[in-house]
């Protein structure tokens, strides 16, 4: 059925606001709510990681790590879903009612599989969190709760990821179920969001065990002051008022304890907040190549438009992130004398290089002349160029590379020393746990600008093509079916 | 039964096999083809190995039975192949089952090579072995892309177009080689056919089989490593258990100019029948899957090659997806060259000689970072290069 047809909603009248203010409405609750949502994604993988290792191996801290994310999950998940709802009926419908309804009723199976999975989701959430300790005995089977939990979140975000994919290459307003789920952006979106999810996942479990071995080495140099006899802080107090007999030793040894935990968590955090980013250049660069093909006005927006300035600022927050990243390995690997120092040294001094060639706008950066020439219409083997980023090149390509390479050297180089057995747990300093909570706000504010990059640069359509922010009409519908709103005319 | 129905010859049956081995040898040729230890655990993954050759001589058979039919022609080819497509009993059937068993033995001849990097079985003194394997790998691949070529129709002509004019882009030789393949500069034509099928039917397969039997035989005489699994010691005194490992160890072991602790495995099995079932599950298996695919599924065959078409939009087989998603992103003649060419060039070369680059001396992969994480790496990079290439195959 054609796009038009589905979308012709009765006339609503719009909550008076103007169109700046709803989308700055929409774009805040957006925002926080991506951010939840993929935390929540990024981490039930985390926890099948850590829950799978700790049965594989007997690891007594990575079951600690997955049963500290679950919580967090149920926790963070407790706040998301009332912003979910909240943003989705009183922003979207009061703001953007007829888009909203209309998008649903496009989309209605997707938002249908994601309701379902959405109920999936809590049983197996407070199913595991209620249940933990007690599932203990059934290790495999808490395992398994935990994989479907990650599987249950894949799906909710890949449904999600038709919604949002659709808006932007409708296809020329194909609602097909068939073709939602296979337009060109929805693959490379679900793959990009999915590597995102866990990379940030990772930061922000960096960013956390960062603050709290900042509090946990703060509370063992205050027992260690100490001793037994007098305590100062409440911490150390609360450490140790449970104990019966020498108070002074257990909360000794629960304030070392957690220090060389939430070292050891944040290292294992950063880990893999850069091994996953590592893959996004390619990943995002692919998702670029679909949306020039399909969506050349979008993509025209972002690469050589208003929103490439915006682009800049992104691809240094990537740039950033590889800093951050190698800046501390170098400085955790440096605090216990491990060997390859030096490689972190030499990666961290390349790194600053290609963040810098990245940043640089187009003006002042060499291009090739047939680069300027790309377009999509020639085929490569004839000479024509289907390069998605165009005067990008090859300056951004450079440093892209250089940064996935970079990252790869310094990841193997921390991994090979904790195979080695060289990083002692809890040598880490206070300032490198600053550069892991740094790292989380910067992959926070990339996540950010990226949704605004995308969400932009179709503007002023909220569907690419059928349907503007404006007028939220069907553009293309016969004489008569354009539902406008009495207070809004065509842009 | 076979006892019942051989009982009328079997003494001449006897007395012909004697005469056979007296002259040959054969029953000592079979105990030494037979009976040879391998390690105890991970029987199933080391069937790999045993499967690729099996997928290789079913190409072999296959391929055979293709040649009776098949013209190399750029005018007669595509109809040659619609001939036996449309009119030769069972053809459809045998040339699908030459595709699915190319597409089943790319899939094998990956997880073969993923199990032997993991496991670092290519370590001293086994260097050769994963040397030739690379080179079967890349050869395997070789004629894929080769086979691909040839049924002249849409699909074959402009993969011939594009995968011809890719050493184009390889700077002072790269026209000469070009040329040397298609016969002419520009075009693809008869000559560019003709070659192509000499390499696919003559060339590659000569060189594999040269390094099969490489690989057969360095296999034989360094014996099958396993995993380090198999390694362990089990008492208190490790060196005196060693060395009775050592002592008593079976033939193909102990390995040769390895570390002690490497030499032996800790428990072995006789390759037959213990191992031998256990390849020839997975090898039948492998085969039914093909039989069915080939049967059920069967080879496409488009629209005949048509170079004045405007229209049509080649797509490249599934296993040459990252390469070509390499390709496609890589943009303007010298970043091609150093993205698909240099990179993907120097991405072999590191894979040929990886037992020359990880020099450390041990054997789980938790232990070596340095070569897992990278391997890890590639090996998802290449499977997501694979999954946003298929994505245009949606949308074209």
């Amino acid at each position: 059925m054609p796009l038009h047809l589905l979308a012709a909603t009765p006339p609503l009248q719009p909550v008076p606001t103007s169109n700046v203010g709803g989308s700055i409405a929409v774009g805040i609750v957006a925002i926080i709510h991506v951010l939840i949502a993929t935390f929540i994604t990024g981490t039930s993988f985390l926890v099948c990681v850590s829950e799978g290792i700790s049965i594989a191996r007997d690891d007594e801290r990575h079951e600690r790590l997955a049963h500290g994310m679950l919580k967090g999950i149920a926790y963070v998940f407790g706040f998301g879903s009332a912003l979910a709802i909240f943003w989705v009926i009183f922003i979207l419908l009061g703001m953007w009612g007829i888009f909203f309804i209309a998008l649903t009723r496009i989309t209605f199976w997707p938002f249908i599989f994601e309701a379902g999975l959405f109920l999936t989701e809590i049983v197996l959430l407070y199913t595991l969190y209620a249940n933990w300790e007690r599932l203990r005995a059934y290790r495999r089977a808490r395992f398994g709760l935990a994989v479907l939990l990650a599987v249950a979140l894949f799906w909710q975000q890949f449904f999600i990821d038709v919604v949002a994919s659709y808006m932007l290459t409708p296809n020329g307003g194909d609602t097909n179920q068939l073709a939602q789920i296979l337009n060109p952006t929805d693959l490379p979106l679900t793959i990009h969001r999915t590597v995102g999810n866990i990379a940030w996942a990772g930061a922000i479990l960096a960013a956390w065990s960062a603050l709290r071995y900042l509090r946990a080495k703060r509370r063992d140099e205050d027992v260690r002051v100490d001793d037994a006899a007098e305590r100062r802080s409440v911490g150390a107090m609360s450490a140790t008022w449970y104990t019966e007999a020498d108070g002074g030793v257990a909360a000794h040894a629960a304030a070392t304890s957690n220090v060389a935990f939430f070292d050891w968590a944040g290292t294992w955090g950063a880990v893999w907040a850069i091994g996953l980013t590592m893959f996004q250049p390619w990943i995002g660069y692919s998702y670029a190549k679909e949306i020039q093909l399909h969506a050349y006005p979008a993509w025209y927006r972002m690469m050589f438009g208003d929103l490439s300035n915006v682009f800049l600022l992104q691809i240094t927050f990537l740039g950033i992130i590889f800093l951050l990243g190698t800046l501390f390995f170098w400085r955790r690997m440096r605090a216990s004398g491990t060997r390859g120092i030096r490689t972190q040294v030499v990666v961290f001094v390349v790194l600053v290089l290609a963040t810098i060639l990245a940043a640089m706008p187009a003006r002042f950066a060499w291009t090739l002349p047939d680069v300027i020439a790309a377009n999509a219409n020639r085929p490569f083997w004839d000479g024509g160029l289907t390069n998605p980023i165009g005067t990008m090149i090859p300056n951004k390509i450079i440093a892209l590379m250089a940064m996935m390479i970079c990252g790869l050297i310094s990841v193997t180089g921390v991994v090979r020393a904790h195979s080695r057995g060289e990083l002692r747990w809890g040598d880490a300093t206070r300032r490198s746990q600053y550069v892991l909570v740094g790292l989380a706000v910067t992959v926070s504010l990339m996540m950010a600008v990226m949704g605004v990059i995308r969400e932009h640069s179709r503007q002023p359509f909220l569907i690419n093509g059928e349907m503007t922010i404006q007028g939220q009409q069907i553009l293309n519908g016969p004489t008569g079916q354009g539902q406008n709103t009495p207070a809004t005319t065509n842009p | 039964v076979i006892r019942l129905f051989t009982r009328p010859f079997s003494r001449r049956m006897r007395s012909g096999y004697r005469w056979l081995d007296e002259r040959a040898g054969t029953t000592e040729l079979i105990h030494k083809g037979l009976y040879e230890a391998v390690p105890e655990k991970g029987g199933w993954a080391y069937t790999l190995g045993s499967a690729t050759l099996v997928l290789i001589l079913l190409q072999l058979f296959t391929g055979i039975f293709l040649l009776l039919d098949y013209t190399p022609s750029f005018s007669e080819g595509y109809g040659s192949l619609k001939f036996l497509q449309d009119s030769d009993r069972f053809g459809a059937w045998v040339r699908g089952m030459h595709l699915w068993g190319a597409y089943v033995l790319i899939l094998v001849i990956g997880l073969h090579m993923l199990r032997t990097f993991f496991s670092a079985s290519y370590k001293r003194p086994r260097e050769l072995n994963w040397v030739t394997g690379a080179l079967l790998f890349f050869l395997v691949m070789g004629l894929a892309i080769s086979g691909a070529m040839l049924p002249m129709d849409q699909a074959a002509y402009w993969t011939m177009v594009v995968v011809t004019n890719i050493p184009h882009y390889i700077p002072f030789i790269g026209d000469g080689i070009r040329n040397l393949w298609r016969g002419s500069g520009d075009f693809v034509g008869q000559t560019s056919l003709t070659r192509t099928f000499a390499i696919h039917i003559w060339v590659l397969p000569f060189l594999m089989f040269t390094f099969i039997g490489a690989h057969l035989y360095l296999l034989r005489r360094h014996g099958e490593f396993g995993s380090w699994v198999n390694y362990t010691t089990e008492t208190d005194d490790p060196e005196k258990e060693l060395g009775e490992r050592i002592r008593n160890a079976e033939p193909p072991y102990p390995t040769r100019r390895t570390e002690r602790r490497w030499a032996v495995p800790r428990r072995t099995v006789d390759f037959f029948p213990t191992q031998l079932f256990k390849d020839t599950v997975i090898s039948v298996l492998l085969i039914a899957i093909i039989f069915v695919f080939g049967f059920v599924v069967g080879a496409p065959l488009s629209e005949p090659a048509n170079p004045a078409t405007l229209t049509y939009v080649p797509t490249p087989e599934w296993f040459f997806l990252p390469l070509d998603q390499v390709l496609v992103l890589a943009p303007g003649t010298y970043l091609i060259f150093a993205g698909v060419v240099g990179l993907i060039g120097v991405g072999a070369l590191c894979m040929i000689l990886l037992p020359f680059l990880d020099r450390s001396r041990e054997r789980s992969p938790l232990r070596r970072p340095e070569v897992l994480v990278p391997g890890l790496f590639l090996t998802a990079l290449l499977i997501l290069l694979t999954v946003l290439g298929s994505n245009r195959l949606f949308n074209l």
